[in-house]
């Protein structure tokens, strides 16, 4: 298999960089000199929780300054601990463990805040934002418990050295670094570029972004708690600065300035910068906070991607090389689970009536779909095919009436959960993630059948049969390691209706998939609908407004107008009533 | 009595405080972080009006003027790059900020400034004493927003701002030079940001990082009033008013950080704020 051949330079890369640091953890005591070793334990935390914000901000897209209130909580747990209990074996194992709990549990509260169904990317920034001020102002009022405003000092911690520090830390943030970097190649890796990249299509695919990210900010949470530890350990002194805003926007601006992304960048940026912070605030105390506050500036606006991003520049061969060795996986087609009952309705629709203020959308729909049917939904423009569509992949949409999907009531379900009901919705504009690769993107779409792994890359792509015939009858089974933000208007529709089928639904919707295909393309989609439909078994419903294309493909017609279902009918039915042509001359009223 | 004007004149100055980034942010959906540092500078013209033996009035208006030269100086490199980028927006502006500190701190020093008051003593409200500034300061926001007012509903501009908050697209296509209509608004709102600095200044002590205490709380309030000035005002009173009570019956302390928590908690219950509610 010459794929999993591309995989070693990695690991070597990664053994490299693990076995070079870790001889400087060994070797550095022996080189610096005791400020450099000072300085440089505590550079090394700072990278600790540069790498988690680089997670959260770099992958995820979610901007965030709430780390240094998970840190400062970390920090001030142990060192209340050994403050005021102790510092015995015992009680160091309680520190650690507060250490780490406390900020996981206050992680796993801000996430619930941050992410409800339908909030913002700019509210979770917001609360990032007031829970470290919130912390900040707890420790300011916890008088003798926190120290208040002069922090904590004097407290012995665990019995190491200024040499033994550095070397915990040290370990710490290799441990930290190497598995994050293992974690965001890996196949769940790719989940955080996807939620950044299109969070819709997240929830469509049968994901639950929101918890997916509350999970995330819980995790980090714990380990800034446990860089906390290490601070308060290793300076010996915890302030309310600590756990402030201030702190958490300087993470943000290591993290930036390393290259966000890219999670080497960010150590970089963090020890960088927080080092030479050290070296030079005492001889142009104002003059350095000024340069990295333009610096910052600049690049936020020129690159910003950060550092990183301009070496990727200066390498771009190198970069291409590796792009395309290992984004090419086998495809591998796995046979259908999908048992199709027959003559069961997968889908019922009674009542149904959707209305924004009083505007009336929808009113009294009825609709029944069976297995291996392909209903067309034609009407004119504003006629409520679109809104038809979101009422029957989202519970949440419709007004009044009934959708039932293999005999369920959706009734206030979302999106995820109807997919997983056995929904795929295909949207008129290609929804696809532009940052992953083409067979990232099918991943995705296996992903709530098939948990991706933490740590492995897979050298294979498993499909349903139907996927990957749509793969291979569009040519996308030969660029599988292809960006899809070089894929062309029809590929990435092929794409998307790759993606919908690989969730192996039983009902798809289709909002207009031949808008803007050339006539080719229109004949390879319509031909693998009818097959998906006629010898496969899936049921799909098709809003289109070519009624040539209608007409060749679909089982059924159902005609839309004003709202009301004018029209339900086999093709010929259809086709030659006299309600039809009225409606498309722009005559009477039905 | 002393509660209730205190609980108003703070809404006052929050308004005053948060007027200037809730121009910037109704209309071009940005989130000036460098909002602290221009109350900083406005307060500093304060103090370089009375080291030219000026009288203190005058740092007003060369406080909104020197506010909206740079504010407009700042639309046009920083931030005209980043309206598709809004996130970003907040880094770019807020590394901003951390440079007009550095740059305050190399001209002015450290040290805490003092300025001359701009009015000074009490005054009897129904028998009870209470200083006449901050009652001054609710003149000041009441004449802000009703200027405010009369500049959206009034004037070309802001009528064109109008249609930008509404339809961006649809602006453009209609001739309006919304890349002007974004230089002047971010102008406006950093000369107010300024001209709130000057107004903070016989209330808080003059350094270079006196602007960030207040952007947080500005901040909050923006969020919660989405793009409208009477929606702001209501916010003001009624946070202003939680802060001033928490502060006397609780603890001073957490009357610091109830701005931001009732409002962080407003917007998880409705996201759209007041704006909608």
């Amino acid at each position: 298999m010459p794929e999993s051949r591309s995989i070693p330079p990695r690991v070597w890369l990664l053994a490299a960089l693990a076995l070079a640091v870790a001889v400087v953890v060994i070797i550095g005591p022996a080189l610096f000199d005791r400020f450099t070793l000072n300085v440089l334990t505590r550079s090394m935390i700072y990278a600790m929780l540069a790498v988690t914000v680089d997670i959260l901000w770099g992958y995820t897209g979610i901007l965030t300054f709430g780390q240094a209130a998970f840190f400062g909580t970390g920090a001030y747990a142990s060192a209340m601990v050994l403050s005021h209990l102790g510092a015995t074996p015992a009680l160091l194992a309680l520190a650690l463990a507060l250490a780490i709990i406390v900020p996981i549990l206050l992680g796993a509260f801000v996430g619930w805040l941050s992410f409800g169904h339908g909030s913002t990317p700019l509210y979770a920034t917001v609360i990032s934002l007031v829970v470290p001020i919130v912390v900040t102002q707890l420790v300011f009022s916890g008088g003798v418990w926190t120290g208040s405003s002069s922090g904590l000092v004097g407290y012995s911690g665990l019995p190491l050295g200024l040499q033994g520090y550095f070397r915990l830390t040290g370990i710490c943030l290799i441990i930290t670094t190497v598995i994050a970097l293992i974690f965001t190649r890996s196949d769940a890796g790719k989940l955080l570029v996807a939620i950044r990249d299109n969070e819709a299509r997240c929830a469509y695919l049968g994901l639950d972004p929101q918890r997916l990210k509350i999970a995330l900010t819980t995790i980090l949470a714990g380990v800034a708690g446990l860089a906390g530890f290490l601070y308060a350990n290793a300076s010996g002194v915890v302030a309310p600065e600590n756990t402030g805003f201030v702190f958490g926007t300087e993470i943000v601006i290591w993290t930036a300035l390393g290259g966000r992304g890219t999670i080497i960048g960010p150590v970089m940026g963090a020890i960088g910068i927080d080092y030479l912070s050290a070296q030079l605030s005492g001889d142009l105390p104002f003059l350095w906070n000024l340069v990295v506050g333009a610096l910052f500036v600049v690049m936020i606006i020129l690159l910003p991607n950060g550092l990183a991003q301009l070496a990727r520049m200066v390498l771009p061969r190198r970069h291409g090389e590796q792009a395309s060795q290992a984004g090419s996986p086998a495809l591998a087609a796995e046979a259908a689970g999908n048992g199709a009952e027959n003559g069961n309705r997968v889908l019922a629709v009674s009542g149904l009536g959707k209305s924004f203020g009083s505007l009336q959308v929808l009113q009294g729909i009825d609709l029944d779909v069976r297995p291996g049917e392909l209903v067309s939904l034609v009407g004119p423009n504003g006629a409520g095919k679109t809104t038809l569509m979101r009422c029957l992949s989202d519970g949440t949409e419709a007004t009044t009436g009934r959708v039932s999907i293999a005999g369920q009531d959706i009734s206030g379900m979302t999106p995820d959960e109807i997919v997983a009901l056995g929904v795929g919705r295909k949207f008129q504009v290609a929804s696809v993630f532009d940052s992953l690769t083409v067979a990232d993107c099918l991943r995705m779409a296996r992903a709530s059948r098939k948990t991706p792994s933490l740590l492995r890359r897979s050298a294979t792509l498993g499909l349903p049969v139907a996927a990957a015939d749509i793969l291979r009858s569009t040519g996308l089974d030969g660029m599988l390691g292809r960006p899809v933000s070089l894929l062309s208007h029809g590929q990435k529709q092929s794409l998307e209706l790759a993606m919908v089928v690989a969730l192996e639904p039983k009902l798809i919707l289709l909002d207009e998939p031949t808008a803007g295909l050339t006539k080719v393309e229109r004949t390879t989609i319509g031909a693998t609908l009818q097959k998906l439909t006629g010898e496969l078994g899936f049921a799909a419903i098709l809003v289109e407004h070519d009624l040539d294309f209608v007409r060749d493909i679909s089982t059924r017609i159902v005609v839309l107008h004003q709202g009301k279902l004018v029209l339900d009918g086999s093709v010929d039915q259809v086709v030659n009533s006299e309600v039809v042509r009225t409606i498309y001359s722009g005559g009477a009223h039905a | 009595m002393t509660l209730l004007l205190d609980m108003v004149t703070t809404a006052a100055i929050l308004f005053i405080v948060a007027a200037g980034l809730l121009a910037i942010f109704g209309v071009l959906k940005i989130i000036n972080f460098a909002h602290g540092a221009w109350l900083t500078i406005g307060a500093y013209c304060a103090v370089a009006t009375a080291g030219l033996g000026l009288n203190p009035w005058a740092a007003l208006p060369i406080a909104f003027a020197v506010g909206a030269i740079l504010g407009g100086i700042t639309e046009q490199v920083i931030v005209r790059p980043l309206y598709r980028r809004p996130l970003d927006a907040i880094l770019a502006t807020w590394g901003l900020g951390i440079v007009i500190g550095q740059l305050i701190t190399l001209w002015f020093g450290r040290d805490v400034q003092f300025t001359p008051n701009l009015l000074s003593g009490t005054v009897d409200v129904f028998g009870v004493g209470y200083s006449l500034y901050r009652l001054f300061a609710v003149a000041a926001a009441l004449v802000i927003g009703l200027a405010f007012t009369f500049l959206l509903e009034g004037t070309r501009l802001g009528l064109s701002a109008q249609a930008v908050i509404m339809n961006e697209t649809l602006a453009r296509a209609l001739g309006i030079d919304t890349a002007r209509v974004r230089l002047a608004t971010f102008m406006v709102g950093t000369g107010l940001a300024a001209l709130a600095g000057v107004l903070l200044t016989p209330l808080t002590s003059v350094d270079p990082n006196m602007g960030v205490a207040w952007l947080i709380g500005s901040f909050m309030l923006v969020m919660v009033a989405g793009s409208s000035f009477s929606t702001l005002a209501i916010a003001c009173l009624v946070f202003g008013g939680a802060q001033v009570l928490v502060s006397t019956f609780v603890s001073p302390i957490f009357g610091g950080i109830t701005v931001a928590v009732l409002c962080a908690l407003v917007l998880r219950i409705s996201p759209k704020g007041f704006a909608r509610a």
